[in-house]
């Protein structure tokens, strides 16, 4: 089996690359109809349809024959849940890139490295304490950022040696800024909430919900990721440089220093924006890239956009699974990545030992 | 000159591995760099290319300062190639060659027939033909070395600065890189760690001990038993190699 793989993948030529990401958006698709049907109220495909092309034609294209509240349930609730869905899963997924390029470390990911959760300690001081009240919308978001700055930079002094971070440190590292910046996080929560109140915000914020997702939260994230998506798409050569180490990339022409500033910047705005709208989600930014690199190989300018599709769908399927497991309960959303994600990673800790020495 | 340093001074931890080091390469030398394992040769190229920021002194390509130039700039002079390092992400000997022309290429209009043209010639120019679509982490240490030369004559710099280029190389392939490497038209600044090698291909031969260079001159000047004993601590015997006119280094160890 393993010669069939390497004889197919990762996929060399233009047209089959464009077909994989084809591919990708037919079953995206798919998952958006099932995802938007599914629920404690299912809806038929019929009464989806028409409601968006209803409202999107702004006319009665088809009569009327649905209540109206699955008007509201689909509208209200569910489109903006699923897109919010999307826009984690690939947001996380573009971090996940990030990082591995800057540490030059497959392992590396907003969860791992712990930053994820230093953005959530960030955005929860916000939202219990509310300072920042002056940014209105924005000020989870700006709470998230300024919480992963601070966790990246702690985890990245503590994962580089010498400039190079072995899996070892690069787990370790991890390990320490979650469980410091979880702590933190769940103190806030403990200390300003009462009853089963704050079980539930510690669990939203630990574990990852898209319960909360509503069109105003979707629209600013989307503009952040949308934004970061134009740089990094800019960025991407010197990412495949910067792969094979600091030295070659400055002793081909790229101005390192600047390149990982940028780097460090756009990792850490994406993660804030997106820790503060569904809380820690882990493993995505890990698994993701990483099965989407065997496919289409490691060039960032295929890789970026074909990762990006795969990690929104991903997250899209994890959230129907979320929803539909233990109905009419919903399980964390950060539930079903890990049960997917975490046997990955202990697949590529193992992996990276045998390259690394440990 | 086309390559000139000048009192390079460098220290790591407090303590000084190169000491104000300053030398000249003419356009069109090959010269090779000798010394005893932890003299500061690499510490000393990397000052050169820009991966350490030397603590004081300069380094000029064609009487101009590294310092005041950038990134892209800088690898339009001078290309370099290191030991093959361990890479975790794997792509093809095409691609790893095409990293080569970053500098020359823009964002948006650059002519990729072109682009393909230069590095197809480079991947030929170093005998890898076919092997272009290979995954570069399947090769063997000598193929992967010269997709490496490969990578750093698309460049097109006319100074190349080679850190150990044929370390971990049987002696086939040591050769064959210094064949390829010998047969362009460029100035080479080389660290050589084989005396014989070194011999054989350079015109001029600096010898660095303690973090200075403490002699220079063509292989029949500095390749002499008393300076080799000095920077090596080990007996030899010099004779002419017939085939190449070069110099021969027999070493006559204490057994």
């Amino acid at each position: 089996m393993p010669r069939i793989k390497d004889a197919l993948f990762p996929l060399r030529k233009r047209s089959r690359y464009l077909l994989f990401c084809a591919v990708m958006l037919a079953v995206l698709f798919v998952l958006l109809i099932l995802a938007a049907g599914l629920g404690s109220v299912s809806l038929p495909f019929e009464t989806i349809r028409s409601i968006i092309v209803n409202t999107v034609m702004k006319k009665e294209v088809y009569p009327v024959t649905w209540e109206e509240s699955a008007e509201t349930i689909l509208l209200g609730i569910r489109i903006p849940r699923i897109l919010t869905a999307f826009i984690v899963g690939a947001g996380l997924t573009l971090c996940g890139i990030l990082m591995q390029a800057l540490t030059k470390n497959p392992l590396a990911d907003p969860y791992v490295l712990g930053i994820s959760h230093g953005a959530s300690a960030g955005a929860v001081s916000v939202i219990m304490y509310g300072y920042l009240k002056f940014l209105g919308g924005y000020g989870t978001m700006v709470g998230a950022f300024c919480g992963a700055v601070i966790s990246i930079a702690l985890a990245l002094k503590i994962a580089a040696i010498r400039n190079k971070v072995t899996a070892t440190q690069l787990v370790l590292a991890g390990i320490a800024v979650s469980a410091l910046f979880g702590a933190i996080t769940n103190f806030m929560i403990y200390h300003t909430k009462t009853g089963s109140d704050k079980v539930k915000t510690a669990t939203y914020w630990m574990m990852g919900s898209l319960s909360g997702a509503s069109w105003e939260k979707l629209k600013y994230a989307t503009i952040a990721f949308v934004i970061c998506l134009i740089f990094i798409l800019f960025l991407s050569k010197g990412l495949d440089v910067l792969l094979l180490g600091d030295d070659v990339a400055v002793t081909v022409g790229v101005n390192t220093e600047r390149l990982k500033m940028g780097i460090i910047i756009l990792a850490t705005l994406l993660t804030g924006v997106i820790v503060s709208i569904s809380g820690t989600i882990g493993f995505v930014g890990l698994t993701i890239p990483h099965i989407t690199r065997s496919i289409v190989g490691t060039k960032h300018k295929r890789l970026i956009p074909a990762s990006v599709l795969v990690g929104g769908t991903f997250l899209v399927a994890a959230d129907i699974i979320s929803r539909v497991a233990v109905a009419p309960e919903e399980l964390p959303i950060g539930v079903v990545s890990a049960f997917f994600g975490a046997p990955f990673f202990l697949y590529l800790i193992r992996k990276s030992h045998g390259t690394f020495g440990g | 000159m086309k390559l000139e340093v000048k009192d390079i001074t460098y220290s790591i931890d407090g303590k000084l591995i190169v000491d104000g080091v300053s030398l000249g390469i003419r356009e069109g030398d090959f010269v090779g760099l000798v010394g005893p394992n932890g003299c500061g040769k690499s510490t000393l190229l990397k000052n050169i290319y820009k991966v350490y920021k030397p603590d004081a002194g300069a380094v000029f390509i064609d009487g101009k300062s590294t310092a005041d130039m950038s990134s892209r700039e800088t690898a339009r002079e001078m290309s370099v190639m290191q030991q093959e390092n361990n890479v975790e992400f794997d792509m093809t000997v095409y691609d790893m060659v095409m990293l080569g022309r970053y500098a020359h290429q823009k964002m948006f209009g650059t002519d990729m027939v072109s682009e393909r043209e230069k590095v197809l010639a480079g991947i030929r120019e170093v005998g890898m033909e076919g092997f272009e679509e290979r995954s570069f982490l399947s090769l063997s240490g000598g193929e992967k070395q010269r997709t490496l030369v490969a990578r750093a004559l698309v460049q097109q710099a006319k100074l190349i600065i080679l850190d150990e280029p044929t370390n971990h190389l049987d002696i086939g392939y040591q050769y064959q890189i210094m064949n390829i490497l010998k047969r362009q038209n460029l100035t080479v600044f080389s660290s050589i760690h084989d005396l014989n090698v070194a011999a054989c291909y350079c015109d001029r031969i600096l010898l660095m001990k303690k973090g200075r260079i403490v002699d220079a001159g063509t292989p029949e000047e500095v390749f002499v038993p008393d300076k080799i004993r000095n920077l090596f601590g080990i007996d030899s015997s010099i004779t002419i190699n017939k085939a190449t006119g070069r110099p021969n280094i027999m070493f006559i160890p204490q057994v």
